[in-house]
C-alpha cells in the first residue's frame, strides 16, 4: 500500500512535469468527496489561519470533485504523521508564492484533456487569457500587488463561476474587482483613478444588473475581459458594446461620426456615452449648448448643430405627443372604457419611438424624423379612439342628466299630487 | 265666474295627473332601457380571459410568424421550417417591443434593438434579458387556439 | 276597467281579499315632529330591491374563478350595453342601502321604537343589519381586484381571533388557509344564494311585524300624535314614500354617472399588499379601533379585545329591549340614550375621520 502510494507520487511529480493528469490518489474520480488526514488534521488545529483552508474545503468545487489537499499542496495524504504528510521528499509544496500560483491552478485548467472528465464545458485558455492581461504580464514583472486566480476566485472554498454565492458571479464580480480598484491609493499606483467601479454603480448596466436582477447586464468583465483583463483599445470600442448594442453600432458605422473618430483616435460609443458611467440617455443631451452632448465637439451654426437641433425637434415633438396621449388613454380607461384598441397604437407608438432613438446614431435627421412621424401617425390614431371614448362618457353623463331630471319632475309632480289631495 | 275658476281647477289637476303619469312613465322607461339593453349579448359574446382565436393553419405556412393579440397585448404564432406550431408572447423582454418571425434567420427577432429569440422563445443574442413567455396552442381543424397559463 | 274589476272578484271570491285590502285602507300612519323617521326602511328595502334586480343582471355575465372574475367584471363594464351603469349602480345602491339601514336603526333607536311590543321587529331587523353588512363583505371580494382581496385578506383574518373556533371559521369563511380562488367561490355563494336566501325570509317575517303592530309613536309625543290627523297608509303615505324612493333612484343615478364605480387592477395573491388596505366604509369604524388597540391588553391580544368589546356592544345593543326595562312601561332610561348618541358620535366620527385620513 505504502509503496502503492509512493509509485502514485512519483508518477504524478513526472505528470505535472510532462504537463498530464495528475495521479488517481491525488485526484480522485470526479464526484468522490476528498476527506483525508490533511482536512481531518487541520480541522483539529487551534490556528485558525491553519483550520479555516480545512474547513472551507466543504463547499469546495475541487474537493467535492475529488481534488483533495495533495492535489494542489502535495505531500502524502495517507500519512496520519505530519511528519511524512507533509515532507518535501513527498512532493509537499506547502504555501504558494503569489507568482506560483496562477501556474499551478493551470496545470490542471490548461490540462483540456484533464478539464474534459470534469467539466467539458469550461474553457482551458485562462492562463493563456491570464498571460496577456496586464495583471499577468505586471505578475510577471515581479509586482505581487496585482490580482491571481485566487484574488477573484479564493484559494480554499472556490466555488462554481455560476453559484450565486461566488465571488464572481455577475451579481458580485463588480465588487470583487472593487477591491483593488476601488482603493483610490493602491491605484494611484498604477495611473488608474479608482474611481471606475463607483462610477460603473451609477450606470444603468448597474441598475439593471442589481434591480432587474438581469444576469446579461454587462459586468467589467463584459467589457475589459476576466481573465484577460485589459482596458479597451480606442478602436475597438464600438466593437465591444456593439456586442450587445447591435443596431445602435450599425446606425453609427453609416454616420460620419464613423470616419471623423476613427481620424481624430477619437473612441466611438464612449465619447458621447462615457465609459464607466453610462446612465440612460436622454433626449435633451442632444444640442450644442452647455452641458449638452453634441457642444463637446461641434458649435452653434455648423451642420452638426443643425442636424441635431432638427434630430432633437422631431423626438421631443414625438415624445411630448406620446406622453399625452398615454396620458389621455389612461384617463379614459380608468373612467371604465374599453380601450384595448387605443393601447395597441400606444405600443406601436412606444416602439417606433424607441426605434427613433435607435437612429439617432446616424446623426441623420431623416432617419430620425421617419420614425417619429410613425410615432406621431400612431399616437394621432390613439388620440382619435381616446376622443370617441370621451364622447360616449359625455353621451352617458347626458343621458343619466336627462334621467335625473325626468325622476325630479315626476318627484315634483308627485309632492304636487300629495299636496292637491291633502288640501 | 266661478264656473271659469272650477273649470280651471279641472284642468290643472287633469294636467298634473297626466304631467304625473308622463314623468312616472319616463322614469320607469328610462331604469328598464338599459335593462333591456344590458340582456341583450355584446358582439363578444365572452370575456377574452386565456384563450384566443389566434389564426387559421391554412394561412401559417411553413418558416413564417403572425402576430396574434390577446387582449392589447400582442402574441406570435410561429410555424417552424418542419411545419411544428408555436406561440409565445409577442412582447420583447427588453424593452416591451414587438417581436417578429425572420424567415431568414429562422427564428424570433426584434428590430428595436435587435434580439434574438430561438424557436422556444429563449434570448439567444442581443439585449433581452428574459426568455418570452410560452403559450400553448391548440389545434381544432383548421383553427389555431392559443392559451396562456394563468 | 270592467276587465280588472272582474279580474279582483275572481281572485277575491278564491282567495278572501276584501280584508287585506280593508286592512290597507284603514291603515294609519301618526303624525308628529318626528314622522321623518318612518321613512328610512322603505328607502332601505327600496335600494334592497334596487340591489336584488341589478344582481340578477350582473349574474347573466359574472364568472366566480379567480382566472376569470376580474375579466368578466371588466367585461361587464366595457362592453356589455350598459354593463357600466348596472355595476355601478350595485355598487352605489349597496352602500346606500346600508346607509339608509343605519339611519333607519338609529332613529328607531333614538326615538324608543325597540320597547315591547316590538322586541321582535328590533331584533330581526338587527339581524338584516348583519346580513346587509355581510353582503358587503362577500360582495367586496367579488370582483377580485387588489384592494378587495387584501381587504378580506385582513377581514377573514380578525375571525382567526375567535377564542376556540377560530381556525375552524378562518378556514370555513375562506375555504382553505389562505384567501384564494376557493374563497371567491365561497363568497359568490354567500352573496348570491345563502344570504339573499335569509335575508328574503327574514325580510318578510320583519315586515310583516310592522303591518301587524302599526307604526310605533314615541314616548313624549303622543299628546301630538293624538291632536294631529293620522296619514292614511294607502294611498297618502305610500306616495310620499314613493317621493322618497325617486329621491334615492335620483341618488343612484347621479352617483353612477359622477362618481362611476372603479375596477381597480387584478388581484395578485403573491404580490405585496398595497399601502391603505381599507375595507368597506361602514367597517371603518370597528377596523379604525382595532388597529388603535396595544398589540397586548392585560396580557390578552389586542386584537381579540378588540372584537371581543364589540362583540359586546353588539350584544347590549341586540338586546336593549330587555336590558332598558322602563321601556316596557313606556319609560326608556336615559342611560340608554345617551348610550345610542354615543354609539352614533362614535361611528359617524370613526367613520369620517377614517375616510379623510386621519389614522394614516
Amino acid at each position: 500500500m505504502r509503496n502503492h502510494s509512493f509509485l502514485a507520487l512519483v508518477l504524478a511529480l513526472a505528470a505535472t512535469v510532462a504537463g498530464a493528469a495528475p495521479p488517481p490518489n491525488l485526484v480522485r474520480p470526479p464526484g468522490t468527496h476528498a476527506e483525508d488526514t490533511c482536512t481531518a488534521c487541520h480541522m483539529a488545529l487551534d490556528d485558525a489561519r491553519l483550520r479555516t483552508p480545512a474547513k472551507l474545503t466543504d463547499n469546495d468545487i475541487h474537493h467535492a470533485q475529488g481534488v483533495t489537499c495533495a492535489g494542489c499542496h502535495g505531500g502524502d495524504p495517507t500519512s496520519e504523521d505530519a511528519a511524512v504528510a507533509m515532507n518535501t521528499a513527498k512532493g509537499f509544496k506547502g504555501k504558494f508564492s503569489h507568482q506560483a500560483i496562477p501556474e499551478m491552478c493551470g496545470s490542471c485548467h490548461s490540462d483540456a484533456s484533464f478539464m474534459l472528465r470534469y467539466a467539458p464545458n469550461v474553457p482551458t485558455d485562462q492562463l493563456a487569457q491570464y498571460r496577456t492581461s496586464k495583471h499577468g504580464q505586471a505578475l510577471a514583472k515581479g509586482d505581487t500587488n496585482v490580482a491571481i486566480c485566487s484574488s477573484c476566485h479564493g484559494a480554499h472554498g472556490v466555488l462554481a463561476v455560476n453559484d450565486a454565492r461566488s465571488t464572481v458571479y455577475p451579481t458580485r464580480i463588480v465588487d470583487t474587482c472593487g477591491r483593488c480598484h476601488g482603493d483610490a491609493v493602491l491605484m494611484g499606483h498604477y495611473g488608474i483613478k479608482g474611481n471606475e467601479i463607483a462610477e460603473y454603480k451609477q450606470s444603468a448596466h448597474y441598475a439593471a444588473l442589481v434591480t432587474k436582477n438581469d444576469l446579461s447586464a454587462p459586468t467589467c468583465k463584459s467589457c475589459h475581459g476576466a481573465h484577460g483583463a485589459t482596458p479597451p483599445g480606442v478602436s475597438s470600442v464600438s466593437n465591444i458594446c456593439g456586442t450587445c448594442h447591435v443596431t445602435q453600432r450599425e446606425r453609427f458605422d453609416l454616420s460620419p461620426h464613423k470616419d471623423a473618430f476613427a481620424a481624430l483616435s477619437q473612441p466611438a460609443c464612449e465619447s458621447c456615452h462615457s465609459n464607466h458611467a453610462i446612465v440612460h440617455p436622454q433626449d435633451s443631451w442632444i444640442g450644442v449648448g452647455k452641458d449638452q452632448t453634441c457642444g463637446s465637439c461641434h458649435s452653434a451654426g455648423d451642420s452638426g448643430a443643425t442636424a441635431a437641433t432638427a434630430i432633437l425637434a422631431a423626438l421631443s415633438g414625438a415624445s411630448k405627443g406620446l406622453g399625452g396621449t398615454q396620458q389621455r388613454v389612461d384617463r379614459v380607461q380608468l373612467a371604465g372604457m374599453l380601450m384595448d384598441e387605443a393601447e395597441v397604437k400606444l405600443e406601436d407608438a412606444h416602439q417606433a419611438f424607441i426605434m427613433a432613438q435607435v437612429e439617432i446614431h446616424t446623426v441623420n435627421p431623416s432617419r430620425v424624423e421617419e420614425k417619429t412621424k410613425a410615432v406621431l401617425a400612431s399616437t394621432g390614431a390613439a388620440e382619435r379612439l381616446a376622443a370617441s371614448a370621451e364622447t360616449e362618457i359625455r353621451y352617458r353623463r347626458t343621458g343619466l342628466f336627462v334621467s335625473l331630471v325626468v325622476i325630479a319632475l315626476a318627484m315634483v309632480t308627485l309632492i304636487f299630487k300629495i299636496r292637491g289631495m291633502e288640501r | 265666474m266661478p264656473a271659469v275658476h272650477e273649470g280651471s281647477v279641472i284642468s290643472r289637476r287633469a294636467a298634473l295627473n297626466w304631467l304625473l303619469g308622463t314623468s312616472l312613465g319616463a322614469t320607469l322607461a328610462a331604469a328598464l332601457y338599459p335593462v333591456f339593453r344590458f340582456v341583450i349579448p355584446p358582439e363578444v359574446a365572452e370575456a377574452p380571459v386565456n384563450r384566443v382565436l389566434a389564426g387559421k393553419l391554412s394561412e401559417l405556412p411553413a418558416n413564417t410568424g403572425k402576430i396574434f393579440r390577446f387582449g392589447s397585448k400582442p402574441g406570435i404564432l410561429v410555424r417552424t421550417a418542419n411545419g411544428e406550431i408555436r406561440a409565445f408572447s409577442a412582447v420583447c423582454t427588453h424593452l416591451n417591443c414587438t417581436v417578429q418571425y425572420r424567415p431568414d434567420f429562422q427564428h424570433i427577432w426584434c428590430a428595436c434593438h435587435n434580439g434574438h429569440y430561438d424557436l422556444q422563445g429563449k434570448n439567444i443574442a442581443g439585449p433581452p434579458p428574459r426568455p418570452l413567455e410560452a403559450y400553448k396552442v391548440d389545434i381544432a381543424g383548421d383553427d389555431l387556439y392559443v392559451t396562456r397559463r394563468a | 276597467m270592467r276587465i280588472f274589476d272582474r279580474l279582483w272578484q275572481a281572485l277575491d271570491g278564491r282567495l278572501e281579499l276584501a280584508p287585506l285590502v280593508d286592512f290597507a285602507t284603514h291603515k294609519v300612519v301618526p303624525q308628529h315632529r318626528h314622522s321623518w323617521a318612518y321613512y328610512f326602511g322603505g328607502l332601505t328595502l327600496f335600494f334592497f330591491i334596487v340591489q336584488v334586480a341589478t344582481g340578477i343582471l350582473l349574474l347573466l355575465y359574472y364568472r366566480p374563478t379567480s382566472e376569470a372574475a376580474f375579466e368578466s367584471v371588466q367585461f361587464i363594464v366595457t362592453r356589455v350595453p350598459f354593463g357600466w351603469l348596472i355595476r355601478s349602480v350595485h355598487s352605489w345602491s349597496a352602500n346606500l342601502m346600508v346607509l339608509a339601514a343605519f339611519a333607519h336603526m338609529f332613529s328607531v333607536y333614538l326615538l324608543g321604537s325597540y320597547a315591547k311590543p316590538r322586541e321582535l321587529t328590533w331584533w330581526s331587523g338587527f339581524a338584516l343589519l348583519v346580513l346587509a353588512m355581510g353582503f358587503g363583505f362577500s360582495g367586496y371580494l367579488l370582483p377580485w381586484n387588489e384592494l378587495a382581496f387584501f381587504a378580506t385578506r385582513v377581514g377573514t383574518d380578525m375571525v382567526s381571533k375567535v377564542p376556540l373556533i377560530g381556525g375552524w371559521l378562518l378556514k370555513f369563511l375562506r375555504g382553505g388557509e389562505e384567501v384564494t380562488g376557493a374563497t371567491l367561490t365561497r363568497f359568490f355563494g354567500f352573496h348570491v344564494a345563502v344570504l339573499p336566501m335569509i335575508t328574503t325570509t327574514l325580510l318578510a317575517t320583519h315586515l310583516a311585524f310592522i303591518q301587524r303592530q302599526g307604526m310605533h309613536v314615541p314616548e313624549g309625543l303622543e299628546e301630538e300624535a293624538a291632536t294631529r290627523r293620522p296619514l292614511r297608509f294607502a294611498p297618502n303615505f305610500m306616495m310620499r314614500e314613493g317621493v322618497v324612493w325617486l329621491a334615492g333612484l335620483a341618488a343612484l343615478a347621479a352617483l353612477a354617472a359622477f362618481f362611476p364605480w372603479e375596477l381597480g387592477s387584478k388581484a395578485d395573491p403573491f404580490a405585496s399588499a398595497p399601502a391603505g388596505i381599507k375595507p368597506e366604509w361602514y367597517f371603518l369604524f370597528m377596523f379604525e379601533a382595532l388597529k388603535l388597540l396595544p398589540a397586548h391588553v392585560l396580557g390578552i391580544e389586542g386584537e381579540l379585545v378588540g372584537l371581543g368589546a364589540f362583540s359586546l356592544a353588539g350584544l347590549v345593543w341586540f338586546l336593549v329591549p330587555v336590558l332598558d326595562r322602563g321601556s316596557r312601561i313606556g319609560h326608556r332610561s336615559r342611560a340608554f340614550l345617551a348610550l345610542g348618541w354615543l354609539a352614533l358620535a362614535y361611528i359617524v366620527v370613526f367613520t369620517l375621520a377614517s375616510m379623510a385620513g386621519a389614522f394614516k
